[in-house]
């Protein structure tokens, strides 16, 4: 079945129409090509090419910009200045000062700075761009030598003497032209077609570097760290952007990594036919490859995989842009002699997002041996060794950090061409990291049944203070099943004997399980579930013999919907390790404790009546590429309980239906706990992407409103939606003595690097063991709380003490965390709705 | 290769298929598919698609291209520079581009010792007085093997709609085929080449005897020149401006190939290892029903130390074993893999190669690989 878009010509042939990916500059003919009478460019509808930019800054494009590409940073989107409260103020107050740098580079530009907008006509009309350029650019002394021009609108760093300007030039073939050039804008920095102009200058400049553009990125492609034991790649490299922050407009560079395969999809394919079983194979390869971004050899593109075509291969024609047909195999050897030597390979099919010129955006079919894989699959993301032989290469430290940030920023300073560009466009970066001041806020104390637990705030730990403390709520263990297969059953023996030493000082009462042995079948673990299972179970624990995801899928999915009972899946390896199975005891019975309805500790939380949300997507490639909303509400004050519910949306629907449903439920149960309904509602909303924040202010938070006002007239409960954002490439440094140092957990940050148009922050909230921290954003889009930053901020920070999974400070709000963990388990294994009859339990952890 | 054109009669607008530009790319393409130079250089590479197009032709280590306009090159020269699945693959033949600013009238040594050289659509925006000393500089001094003009053909302009003098406002002169040719053949007898005539963009039918719109002369070199007495005769200043350079990653450089082979070894190494360790894990599992499942250690059949395991390989030519906590892959058994052995040739290269980069048994025979951290957690 076709699941291709329908491009108007592709249902009809579909086996003929796609395009292999085009050439990605047309020969255009040396400028001496005649092409057929055409109107001239902005009469026709047609776009101008692209404004140019002066001295070799031609092939970037300003036009390209606006409507056509997503925009990465969510600019335009005005959110602050509908939250009253945060008018005059953002920034909180509380906890010690200290001194910070950051991975930013001031812009700055000449007094009175502004960027002029011409307007340029030709008459009689002048349909070639080149010849246009020329003919305008006779008049050198008037316009001046920096200008930048895309056929018909001019930017010059000067204002011309009049409004409108008229000047004559003269073509080779001795015809006289009147050039009318009419000022239209005059543009303060500030302006987005300014910082667009400045971040295609910064590309440029990082081309001139000779680094190679992937993605959004750019890369160093002449030191390659390679690791052959995963046939992987490395490639250091950039990410920049240069946008208007709270107080001025800056450069915002980090390091990055770009993780790249030196094997082919062919390869790659091969390898995996001879791990899996044949009628697994297409199944396997679709899970593996869809979503990943290939590169291919002929072109300096990447492209997403979003579908395997396995009854085309590369012998299919095509019909090519002047109507002939020709056959991928052919087309390749012609057009970039690269020979495709296995002609039954099926061929990947990319869903082309960007307009190209004429082009429809429709399909664009790949050949598996002419693409290479890029970055990790979801197996060698579980791949432990993997992981950690790359992290070697990858987490960079402090001190290493901010050198290669500053030596990127030394190689603009000392490139000639560079500098004179900016100069003449009067700009220049400052030299120095942006240094400005943080807050660390105070520590949060750990109470557990009576005790308080104070810890090293340094490591964001308390894992050491509070073992063997009893539990604030511990659930029996009264009836419980412990299924394993022969091979395991001295490590399940083991097992249960270990969890009687560690759970009588936590307060779990524990009876002995009730022990299955199982063939190493998933039937037949499903088969002793359907028998054994009762409503008195408290819950089912497997010993599994293998990450052999499939087992455990079933097992999850049978346990989540059909039959809600708390289950608890480990390893047998896990469990065979004689050094380390107390500690794995004590992680386990606690973790059964929480899936139990158990609660472990908690921090003070002086708000009250609150009910705080978390809401994180799963985007399911493989199975009907639906995504999944894990929605996660507290349901009492100390935030130990959490009521849970996904929204399971598919193509084309919007999420926030669910959503809405999601927060109807919540309410309810929130209700049942309280019997009153919270009077205020914090929204922790993850899994926004860059370009999102539009779409989730206009759509999203009315429904949200909505929803609330639906409950009752005299219902007007307080809202705040927060956005959460863990991919930032905002890096924070601490000067500790001489050297640079992560900042402690607890770091706030709230001026300079924020954005003056949002209600943002960043905090520090966990510590990290190698490499930099990585601070989380928090935009604060809607507001009607009136709470004060201050007290927002602090509220998030202790949120991030809550997850029961870790006993320390993670990277976001507890709620947000719990909301990726069920989206996850739903995504991955379960593939539908879990039963409500779970839904105030933590059974996703 | 076929020129098709359409031709509507009734309109009179003539359209070639595939357009005319490319017709003449494609018969370069087909020229350096019959010649094989090794070296290229296009002179008015105007924005590079030429050169761009013969940077995917795999006989060809040396492309320059030259024009009188820096900017114009400069506008897509990166596109010229090797793309990331160049250096993740690096090729077998070298490549090295360079891009010159400066003009056809001029000599620089750094134009010597091409094997082909193209002036497409080139002569006819010389003024007269470069033309006149283009012959000297392309026939006399660069005096490659091969060289191919083309040019429009003026005879052809009254089928082309709204050209009244020339095609483009920059031509100085459009040739018809007769003034062409005296041209080119006082030329290439002048310096010592044959030259044929051939073209692209066939006229209509029934209007055959304008010729082709394009006019092509292909020079040949007759006598094989000494390339030492040609170039020592030549001291010239270089007076070309070097705008563009890109040197692809080649296997021919020791640090791609050694990079390459060591990647090929390793990943080779560890596919053998994990097919053993699962060998001898299902024998394992099928012979001594174990539940200590982590805990069992592959025993060598003979209890003896490593070295003389190391000479037995050598002796006996063992395939792969496990002994203790390494997996021993005798590189022998590495090197009967084809890719192995094609990157390297000869045995003793690949242990040059590798030395240092892999670790391997004590007497240096085979690579060793530890049995442990095979997925440790999850």
């Amino acid at each position: 079945q076709q699941t291709l878009p329908s491009q108007p010509l592709g249902r009809r042939q579909p086996q003929h129409l796609r395009v292999p990916p085009s050439v990605s500059e047309e020969p255009g003919g040396r400028g001496r090509q005649r092409s057929p009478q055409s109107v001239p460019p902005g009469q026709d509808g047609r776009r101008p090419e692209g404004l140019q930019i002066s001295a070799g800054f031609q092939e970037l494009s300003l036009a390209d910009r606006g409507g056509r590409r997503r925009d990465f940073h969510d600019l335009g989107v005005n959110t602050r200045q509908a939250i009253e409260h945060v008018q005059e103020s953002k920034t909180g107050s509380s906890g010690i000062t200290i001194k910070l740098t950051a991975n930013y580079f001031r812009l700055t530009s000449r007094p009175q700075w502004a960027l002029y907008q011409y307007h340029v006509d030709y008459s009689p009309e002048m349909e070639a761009r080149r010849l246009r350029s020329a003919l305008l650019f006779q008049h050198e002394e008037l316009i001046g030598k920096t200008h930048a021009f895309d056929g018909s609108i001019l930017f010059l760093p000067k204002k011309l003497g009049n409004k409108v300007s008229e000047v004559f030039s003269r073509t080779r073939n001795g015809e006289n032209v009147k050039i009318t050039i009419t000022l239209t804008n005059e543009l303060p920095p500030t302006s987005p077609t300014c910082l667009q102009f400045y971040n295609i200058i910064f590309r440029r400049l990082l081309k001139i570097l000779n680094l190679q553009q992937i993605g959004r990125n750019y890369y160093n492609p002449s030191d390659p760290i390679s690791i052959p034991n995963h046939r992987l790649m490395v490639w250091p490299g950039f990410t920049s952007s240069i946008l208007q922050y709270e107080e001025s407009i800056m450069l915002c560079t980090d390091v990055s990594h770009k993780v790249l395969r030196s094997e082919t999809v062919l390869d790659f394919m091969y390898s995996l036919y001879y791990q899996v079983e044949e009628q697994r194979f297409r199944d396997t390869c679709a899970k593996e490859l869809i979503g990943l971004i290939v590169l291919t050899k002929y072109n300096n593109r990447t492209y997403r995989v979003d579908d395997i075509d396995w009854d085309a291969n590369p012998q299919c024609t095509f019909r090519k842009a002047d109507g002939s047909e020709i056959s991928y195999v052919d087309y390749y050897k012609r057009q970039y002699n690269q020979e495709i030597t296995d002609l039954n390979q099926p061929v990947l099919i990319s869903q082309s997002r960007r307009k190209r010129g004429s082009m429809m955006p429709g399909p664009v079919v790949l050949i598996p041996e002419l693409c290479f894989l890029t970055g990790l699959t979801e197996k060698m993301r579980n791949d432990f060794n993997m992981m950690k032989d790359l992290a070697v290469h990858t987490r960079v430290p402090p001190e290493q950090r901010q050198r290669e940030i500053g030596r990127l920023i030394d190689y603009i300073r000392k490139d000639d061409n560079v500098q004179k560009e900016l100069r003449d466009w009067g700009l220049s970066f400052d030299s120095n990291l942006l240094s400005f001041t943080g807050r660390v806020v105070q520590g949060e104390k750990i109470f557990q049944a009576g005790n308080v637990f104070d810890y090293n705030p340094q490591f964001a730990d308390w894992s050491k203070e509070t073992r063997g403390a009893p539990l604030i709520c511990a659930k029996p263990l009264d009836n419980w099943l412990l299924i394993y297969t022969r091979r395991n059953y001295d490590i399940a023996n083991t097992l249960v004997q270990n969890l009687f030493k560690v759970t009588p000082s936590m307060g779990i009462r524990m009876n002995k399980a009730t022990m299955i042995e199982v063939d190493d079948r998933t039937e037949a673990y499903l088969r002793v579930l359907q028998q054994s299972v009762t409503p008195e179970t408290n819950i089912v624990f497997c010993v599994l013999s293998s990450s052999r995801k499939d087992k455990y899928d079933a097992i999850k999915k049978y346990l989540c919907t059909d039959c809600p009972i708390p289950s608890q899946c480990v390893m047998a390896r896990t469990l065979s390790k004689p050094q380390t199975a107390m500690a794995i005891a004590t992680k386990i019975a606690l973790q059964m404790n929480c899936k139990m309805g158990g609660e472990l500790w908690s921090v003070e939380i002086p708000l009250k009546q609150v009910m705080v949300v978390g809401i994180d997507c799963y985007h399911d490639t493989l199975s009907g590429k639906q995504s999944i909303a894990g929605f996660v509400a507290s349901l009492n004050q100390t935030m130990t309980r959490w009521f849970s519910r996904c929204a399971v949306q598919g193509r084309g629907q919007e999420l926030v239906d669910g959503l809405k449903a999601c927060l109807q439920t919540a309410q309810r149960d929130w209700f049942k706990w309280n019997k009153y309904l919270p009077s205020r509602i914090i929204v922790y909303r993850d899994g926004v992407g860059d370009g999102q924040l539009n779409t989730l202010v206009n759509y999203e938070v009315p429904q949200f409103l909505d929803c609330l006002k639906s409950v009752g007239k005299d219902y007007n409960p307080r809202l705040s939606v927060i956005v959460v954002k863990k991919r930032v490439n905002t890096r924070f440094f601490a000067q500790s003595g001489g050297a640079l140092k992560n900042p402690p957990p607890g770091t706030v940050v709230d001026v300079e690097v924020t954005r003056p148009e949002w209600y943002d922050f960043f905090i520090v909230s966990q510590a990290v063991r190698s490499g930099c921290v990585s601070p989380t954003h928090y935009n604060v889009i809607y507001d009607t709380s009136k709470l004060k930053p201050d007290h927002l901020q602090r509220l998030t920070y202790k949120l991030c003490h809550m997850y029961y999974n870790w006993s320390g400070v993670i990277r976001v709000p507890a709620p947000c965390q719990y909301a990726h963990k069920l989206a996850f388990l739903v995504g991955q294994s379960i593939h539908r709705e879990p039963n409500l009859l779970l839904s105030d339990r933590l059974y996703y952890l | 290769m076929d020129k098709n054109f359409q031709e509507e009669q009734f309109t009179g607008i003539i359209k070639f298929t595939p357009p005319l530009y490319e017709q003449r790319y494609q018969f370069i393409k087909d020229l350096v598919g019959k010649y094989k130079p090794k070296k290229v250089a296009d002179l008015g590479c105007a924005d590079c698609t030429l050169l761009w197009m013969l940077k995917f032709c795999s006989c060809i280590e040396v492309l320059a291209g030259l024009d009188i306009c820096a900017s114009v090159m400069k506008e897509k020269m990166h596109r010229l520079s090797p793309l990331p699945v160049d250096y993740l693959q690096p090729a077998e033949r070298s490549l090295t581009v360079t891009l010159h600013h400066g003009s056809v009238a001029h000599k620089d040594p750094c134009m010597l010792g091409f094997d082909l050289v193209t002036c497409i659509e080139l002569i006819e925006h010389l003024e007269e007085s470069e033309l006149k000393k283009f012959p000297e500089v392309v026939f006399g001094f660069m005096a490659p093997s091969v060289v191919v003009i083309s040019t429009p053909n003026s005879e052809f302009n009254p089928l082309l709609p709204g050209v009244t003098l020339f095609r483009h406002p920059d031509h100085k002169f459009e040739w018809n085929r007769a003034q062409f040719q005296s041209w080119a053949l006082e030329t290439a007898r002048c310096y010592g080449y044959s030259v044929e005539f051939t073209g692209v963009g066939h006229p209509p039918t029934g209007m055959e005897n304008v010729g082709f719109c394009t006019q092509i002369g292909v020079f040949v070199r007759k006598y094989a020149q000494t390339s030492e007495s040609a170039q020592s005769e030549k001291p010239t200043e270089a007076v070309y401006k070097t705008v563009f350079k890109a040197v692809y990653p080649s296997l021919k450089d020791e640090k791609y190939l050694q990079n390459a082979v060591v990647s090929e070894v390793i990943f080779r190494a560890q596919i053998i290892k994990r097919s053993l360790l699962d060998r001898l894990m299902s024998e394992h599992e099928e012979y001594n029903d174990d539940p200590a499942e982590g805990k069992f250690k592959f025993q060598p059949s003979k209890n003896c130390s490593s070295e003389d395991l190391g000479k037995l390989i050598v002796e006996k030519s063992m395939g792969p074993f496990v002994d203790g906590n390494m997996v021993y892959i005798p590189l022998t058994t590495i090197f009967s893999f084809p890719k192995v052995n094609r990157l390297c040739g000869t045995f003793e290269k690949l242990c040059k190669l590798i030395a240092g980069k892999v670790t391997l048994s004590s007497d240096g025979s085979a690579v060793m690989l530890n049995t442990e951290h095979e997925n440790e957690e999850n």
